[in-house]
């Protein structure tokens, strides 16, 4: 009988009761905040990735644009810009577009009813770059003033606003994440109170029997690191499934053409592994949080009640 | 081992409740501490269990002064008192077997060690069977002996006690005081607050009286 009974008892019960903490509430907050950071950090991932994948796929291209001027032969004129295209360090090909196709550029804008040959449009010479940084698009450029009425657009112009943007949204989503800790660290503090206060009588009796601070606040942040773990875990999942959902969704709801254009846009939704990998990281940061943050508030609360 | 020099106690701004408390207590000694409701025996028990601190005077115990003692070392210090609160103060959702092994367990000791001595010290105050039940199943004098288990498993030097005989009946506690008697015959020093004067005539230890603020000693 004895023997039985010392067997059974194999796990002591948990000085600080399971029911006292506030336990769901807290695993549920954890978990949506661990969620908005990881859907956060998601996205600030998604658009640095797009910028950079965009900004280096139009820098892949520059176009010399020759406008008509009076007394000078366009075709001429196109044939010296591909091949001076086509000299230059770097550059891949260079091709002129027909006159078909420079109509056909502006036939949304015009119309289709309209006859060109009485008007004389600028043209374009497409040139291909294999390596931006490589590529000595100085020395085109001196090169191409020897044509008249042609112009180079590296859609700097471009590429600079796009890296603005993504820069601003970057920084807003670091703001953000900032916010979302700070906002998790006071809920957590909040929660360590109200726990300490409603087990006061289990904290003194600690203090009675000679319990040291350190050994009562173990015992309460083994708790909040379970919880910190366990929510950190569940929101951490959710956010993963949230980008593999939309990821999804864009490829199947929107039609082949634009899928493709939304996936030039945004990699196609893909965190890629380093994403993923990144908000699986959040998630220790968060139970750790979670565990500091209540460890000192159970301090505090200890050493300012006896 | 206990030295008090003209303590005085209030609570806040009220009256002082104790006053002018000057006296020794030798290691070893058993003092019964009686006196009328609200004359301030928990109270003064709660000085000693530095729990609370004297509005003026000096307390030394154990030849140390804590008036100004840190809190860490006031945390040890009670590692050597042992106390029976006048209301239990039992752990409501450990079993009783829990709850007596509380003061090692806090030590950060294996239950392993541990087991067997409390295991005994149950047996020996008449819980073996309740070892496992939750403190709300237990009979009120199965509470007050849970509590004299707790507070003296840790073989403490100083044994504290409220009224630890004030919910059984006279022949319980008989052989409660007995088993503090015999505690005090291992060297522990005792303090047993009590207004149950039959039970004090069947023992010959020294009485502290609280009366008015003020303590006299008799026997
Ligand atoms: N926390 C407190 N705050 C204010 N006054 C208190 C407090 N605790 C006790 N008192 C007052 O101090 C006085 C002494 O109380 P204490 O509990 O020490 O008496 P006691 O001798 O233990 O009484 P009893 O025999 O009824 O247990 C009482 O008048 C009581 O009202
Ligand atoms: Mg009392």
């Amino acid at each position: 009988m004895a023997e039985f009974r010392l067997l059974r008892r194999s796990r002591a019960t948990a000085i600080v009761p399971e029911r006292s903490v506030a336990g769901r509430t807290l695993v549920l907050l954890v978990a949506i905040m661990t969620f908005l950071f990881g859907v956060t950090l998601g996205g600030v991932v998604l658009v640095q990735k797009s910028a950079i994948a965009w900004s280096s796929d139009v820098g892949r291209e520059v176009t010399i644009q020759i406008r008509p001027m009076e007394g000078e032969v366009m075709e001429s004129n196109l044939r010296t810009a591909v091949a001076l295209a086509l000299a230059t360090p770097g550059v891949t090909a260079a091709r002129a577009l027909s006159l078909e196709e420079s109509q056909g550029l502006l036939e949304p804008w015009l119309g289709s009813g309209v006859d060109f040959s009485a008007i004389a449009i600028p043209r374009l010479v497409v040139v291909e770059i294999d390596d931006p940084s490589e590529a000595d698009i100085e020395k085109l450029e001196r090169d191409l003033s020897a044509v008249a009425g042609a112009t180079l657009d590296t859609h700097a112009a471009w590429r600079q606003q796009l890296n603005l943007m993504a820069g601003t949204i970057v920084v807003s989503g670091l703001l953000v994440l900032a916010l979302i800790v700070v906002a998790t660290v006071l809920a957590i503090i909040f929660a360590t109170r109200g726990t300490m206060a409603s087990n006061r009588e289990i904290v003194d009796v600690l203090h009675f029997i000679g319990a040291s601070n350190s050994f009562i606040a173990g015992e309460f942040q083994g708790r909040f690191l379970a919880i910190g773990f366990r929510g950190g875990m569940v929101g951490g999942i959710a956010a993963v499934l949230f980008f593999s959902a939309v990821g999804a969704a864009a490829g199947g709801v929107v039609p082949d053409e634009a899928s493709a254009q939304l996936g030039f846009l945004f990699g196609r939704f893909s965190l890629g592994l380093d994403g993923i990998l990144g908000i699986a990281a959040v998630v220790p940061v968060i139970a750790a949080v979670t565990a500091i943050t209540s460890r000192l508030t159970v301090r505090r609360f200890l050493t300012q009640t006896s | 081992m206990i030295e008090f020099d003209t303590v005085g106690l209030r609570y806040g701004h009220g009256p002082e409740i104790l006053r002018d408390l000057s006296f020794k207590i030798e290691p070893g000694s058993f003092h019964f501490l009686t006196g009328p409701s609200g004359s301030g025996k928990t109270s003064l028990l709660k000085l000693l269990l530095l729990s609370l601190k004297p509005s003026r005077g000096r307390v030394k115990m154990f030849g140390q002064d804590v008036t100004d003692l840190d809190q860490d070392s006031l945390l040890r210090m009670r590692r050597h008192i042992g106390i029976v609160f006048q209301e239990f103060r039992l752990l409501d959702h450990l079993t009783t077997y829990e709850n007596v092994a509380l003061p090692l367990r806090v030590l950060g000791r294996p239950e392993s060690a541990y087991r067997a001595n409390v295991t005994e010290l149950l047996e020996w105050v008449g819980l073996g069977e309740r070892m496992d039940a939750l403190p709300a199943l237990l009979s009120g004098g199965e509470k007050q002996r849970a509590a004299i288990a707790r507070a003296v498993i840790g073989r403490p030097d100083i044994l504290l006690a409220d009224e630890p005989t004030g919910n059984v009946d006279p022949e319980l506690s008989l052989r409660l005081v007995t088993l503090f008697a015999e505690l005090n015959k291992m060297g522990t020093t005792i303090i047993l607050a009590t207004h149950e004067l039959p039970l004090l005539d069947n023992f010959k230890y020294p009485r502290m009286v609280l009366r008015d603020g003020g303590l006299s000693f008799h026997g």
